[in-house]
């Protein structure tokens, strides 16, 4: 009789240490995917969004809660059919909870097409910033702790118009979608607030003699005020040095730069040529903020560089992750749970060295913009920010109507127009007569 | 008796065996696998247009992609935008690659050797070019996203990645078939005297030009019908698909198979596109470890895995492949 209770008590204790068992450990072990471009022309980017995940990661020693965290990564090489093939090991070979990447603008797209195939794998996207990712392509379970090309220069247009009083920019760019949507968000910001035209020269991607362009810049000083250089990498470095060759820095106030053009990376590259840029973006290295400062000396001691944005996204990417985690304890078999947890996550001041930051509807995040301007500070080139925007939606200054803002065309080189009256005539076309009225009333946006 | 009878049919005996082991993938085999197989299947389609003008005509395409990517980005097109029902956007887009693989085809005809392959490179990089920068029509590197993969009998190619692999193996094994018995019809045996002696056989009174001519449309059609499965199974085609990288892997896949061969073609791009997606789970260098490969590969074995099989593994190999009917080819 007794042997029959013990048997009882035996197998009472043995279900419930399972159940406890069970709870306590949803899962035995974390698995992330990291995908980026770490070969080829783009290895900047995948390179250093790999090495902020994988800081915040050894912040906490690859554990969450006594879980150990397995990170995989690969490279996407760049190439979008390498990607998704990539993506999909993710999740058949690897079983990985949420995959945080990639980099490219490209690459972000087919990234958030894959999404919607696969829901129920989370995507943090990395550095991508083509709009759509977060408009009209945007699916639930895929979330960007970023940025899109358009949101980080809407207001730098308006700054150039209203603090540096230009009339009248011409944009020097590389000829793909990136450079396209940042003379886009630039134009509007640009025009809107009382410049007269934006004039757009397009090169092929990878041009370094602009020997034709400095001639035509140089005769265009009749009617222009301001260059911008809207190329990125190795394009950059060609168009200042010859800027400086055909003597433009003494018929030019100085260069005006797409958010990539003085970003830390290139500060070394560019060395003194690279002083008194004008810029935007989301992050700026110069930020006092205790969280920027301790991301920087932490950056610097595990890679021997200090960090750019593009780090600081990995980093995000992972620390929102990790507040997401909190939220549901863990439970990141449950895609559904962690997808809600992670539109849900607010960081605070100092929590991210970019700022505070939260997710609208589509999973962008409302965050501020900082227009910078490079100094020497202790013989060291950075950007400082001269203004800062707070709480920029990826809309801009069209956030209470991001519709009407979607149903424009997508941009292209030529969209929209860089003609002030062809461009007051299109827009009126998608946001109305009211908002043209307002325009006209508050000479420009509002704030 | 028996042993005569088998004798008799072991050529679709070893044909029922390779048909055998690409059936089974799918129920022996994990879903990485499956989705490794399909993805080697639209490259080896793309790869055996190119071996089969290396091998027939001796000449080396940089553009067997650009019909790759034609058919893909008219299917995309047709499909996303104008809402084409199924067959129809693959057939358009197969028959529009035709067609330009028909205009195209008239002007690098004429050239032969280091021309046709600068030739076919400028006018590959034309096509990524329109593809890259007519961005009303192409989307510009963004590209075409949601194309779906169709229902066929009420299945969903796009859910089961195991009903995708049988609707592609069927067109992969007649693409396969098509060119092996272009290969061995009075047509191959043309081509293979044009690549010998092209003013011999134009003496003898063979239309070297129009031979020419249809050998790279052809290959162009095998290359277009990759494209389609290729569009079909990424769900969306961007200018990386018309690349000059693209091209050149090809036809690194081609050299490392054996670029004379369609066996070749197929085994190159196995081995390229799984080492790709293996070794790079292993070690961030791999693209180092795949260059050395291919150093021994043109140093040691120029012909191919295929071709040196053939040459040094004839001692042991040969009577069983004798046996098979596939000792001289």
């Amino acid at each position: 009789m007794v042997g029959k209770k013990m048997i009882w008590l035996g197998v009472a204790i043995l279900f419930s240490t399972l159940w406890v068992w069970g709870t306590a450990h949803a899962v035995s072990e974390i698995r992330i995917g990291q995908i980026g471009p770490t070969t080829g022309w783009a290895t900047m980017f995948g390179t250093e969004g790999l090495n902020g995940v994988k800081l915040a990661l050894a912040e906490r020693d690859y554990k969450f809660k006594g879980i150990p965290i397995k990170l995989f990564t690969e490279d996407t090489k760049a190439d979008v059919e390498v990607m998704r093939t990539k993506l999909d090991s993710f999740k058949t070979r690897d079983k990985v909870h949420f995959i945080i990447g990639p980099s490219l603008g490209h690459e972000g797209m087919a990234a958030v097409d894959w999404g919607a195939r696969n829901p129920d794998v989370p995507i943090l996207i990395g550095y991508s910033a083509p709009e759509d990712i977060t408009m009209r392509k945007a699916t639930p379970s895929v979330i960007r702790p970023g940025w899109t090309g358009p949101q980080v220069i809407f207001h730098f247009g308006k700054f150039c118009a209203k603090d540096l009083g230009y009339k009248k920019v011409i944009i020097v760019g590389q000829d793909y979608s990136y450079p396209w949507d940042q003379a886009a968000g630039f134009t509007r910001g640009f025009l809107e607030n009382g410049g007269e035209k934006v004039e757009r020269i397009w090169h092929p991607v990878d041009a370094v003699d602009f020997s034709s362009i400095m001639a035509k810049l140089t005769g265009m000083k009749k009617e222009y005020d301001a260059v911008l250089c809207n190329s990125g990498g190795a394009q950059v470095v060609a168009f200042f040095k010859q800027w400086y060759q055909f003597g433009l820095d003494k018929i030019y106030p100085q260069i005006l730069g797409q958010a990539n053009v003085p970003i830390v990376p290139m500060l070394t590259e560019l060395a003194d040529m690279a002083l008194n840029v004008y810029s935007s973006l989301h992050y700026y290295d110069g930020n006092p903020s205790e969280a920027n400062m301790k991301f920087r000396e932490s950056y610097l001691k595990a890679y021997g560089k200090y960090p750019s944005v593009i780090a600081v996204q990995g980093y995000d990417a992972m620390r929102v992750a990790f507040k997401a985690m909190e939220a549901i304890d863990g439970k990141v078999d449950d895609p559904k749970a962690f997808i809600t947890a992670v539109r849900q996550v607010k960081m605070r001041e100092n929590e991210s060295p970019r700022g505070p930051f939260y997710f609208d509807k589509f999973g962008n995040p409302i965050q501020n913009i900082y227009i910078k301007k490079v100094v020497k500070k202790d013989g060291k080139l950075m950007n400082i920010a001269v203004k800062t925007y707070k709480d920029v939606s990826q809309f801009g200054p069209y956030a209470a109507m991001p519709e009407k803002y979607m149903a424009q065309p997508a941009t292209s080189r030529e969209y929209p127009p860089g003609n002030k009256d062809d461009y007051f005539r299109e827009i009126e076309k998608y946001f109305g007569k009211d908002y043209m009225a307002e325009l006209k009333k508050n000479n420009g946006w509002k704030e | 008796m028996i042993k005569e009878r088998f004798f008799l049919y072991r050529k679709t005996f070893l044909a029922l065996i390779v048909a055998g082991i690409f059936i089974s993938i799918p129920w022996v085999t994990s879903d990485f696998f499956v989705l490794m197989a399909i993805r080697v299947m639209y490259f080896g389609m793309l790869t055996m247009s190119l071996t089969f003008l290396a091998g027939e005509l001796g000449v080396v395409s940089l553009m067997q992609a650009s019909f790759f990517g034609i058919a893909g980005y008219f299917v995309a097109i047709l499909q996303t935008r104008y809402g084409l029902p199924f067959p129809f956007p693959p057939l358009v887009g197969i028959a529009v690659s035709l067609i330009i693989a028909g205009l195209l085809g008239m002007l690098v005809i004429r050239v032969r050797g280091i021309y046709f392959l600068m030739l076919t490179l400028v006018l590959g990089q034309l096509v990524w070019a329109l593809a890259s920068q007519w961005s009303s029509v192409t989307e510009g590197d963004t590209g075409i996203m949601n194309v779906y993969a169709p229902v066929l009998f009420g299945i969903s190619m796009e859910k089961s990645k195991t009903a995708f692999y049988y609707f592609q193996l069927f067109f992969f094994a007649g693409a396969t078939w098509f060119l092996i018995a272009l290969r061995r019809s009075p047509f191959g045996l043309m081509l293979r005297g044009i690549r010998e002696s092209e003013s011999r056989m134009r003496m003898l009174g063979y239309p070297v030009s129009l031979l020419r001519y249809a050998a790279f449309v052809f290959a162009a059609l095998v290359a277009a019908i990759g494209g389609v499965f290729f569009v079909y199974f990424m769900g969306l085609i961007n200018p990386s698909s018309v690349s000059l990288a693209t091209n050149v892997e090809t036809l690194l896949a081609a050299i490392l198979g054996g670029i004379n061969t369609l066996a070749g073609a197929v085994l190159g791009t196995g081995i390229l596109k799984t080492l790709d997606v293996v070794l790079s789970g292993i070690t961030k260098r791999y693209l180092l470890f795949m260059g050395i490969m291919f150093l021994f590969v043109i140093l040691f074995a120029p012909k191919g895995i295929i071709g040196t099989v053939r040459n040094y593994g004839r001692s042991f190999l040969s009577p069983l492949m004798r046996w098979f009917g596939l000792g001289e080819d």
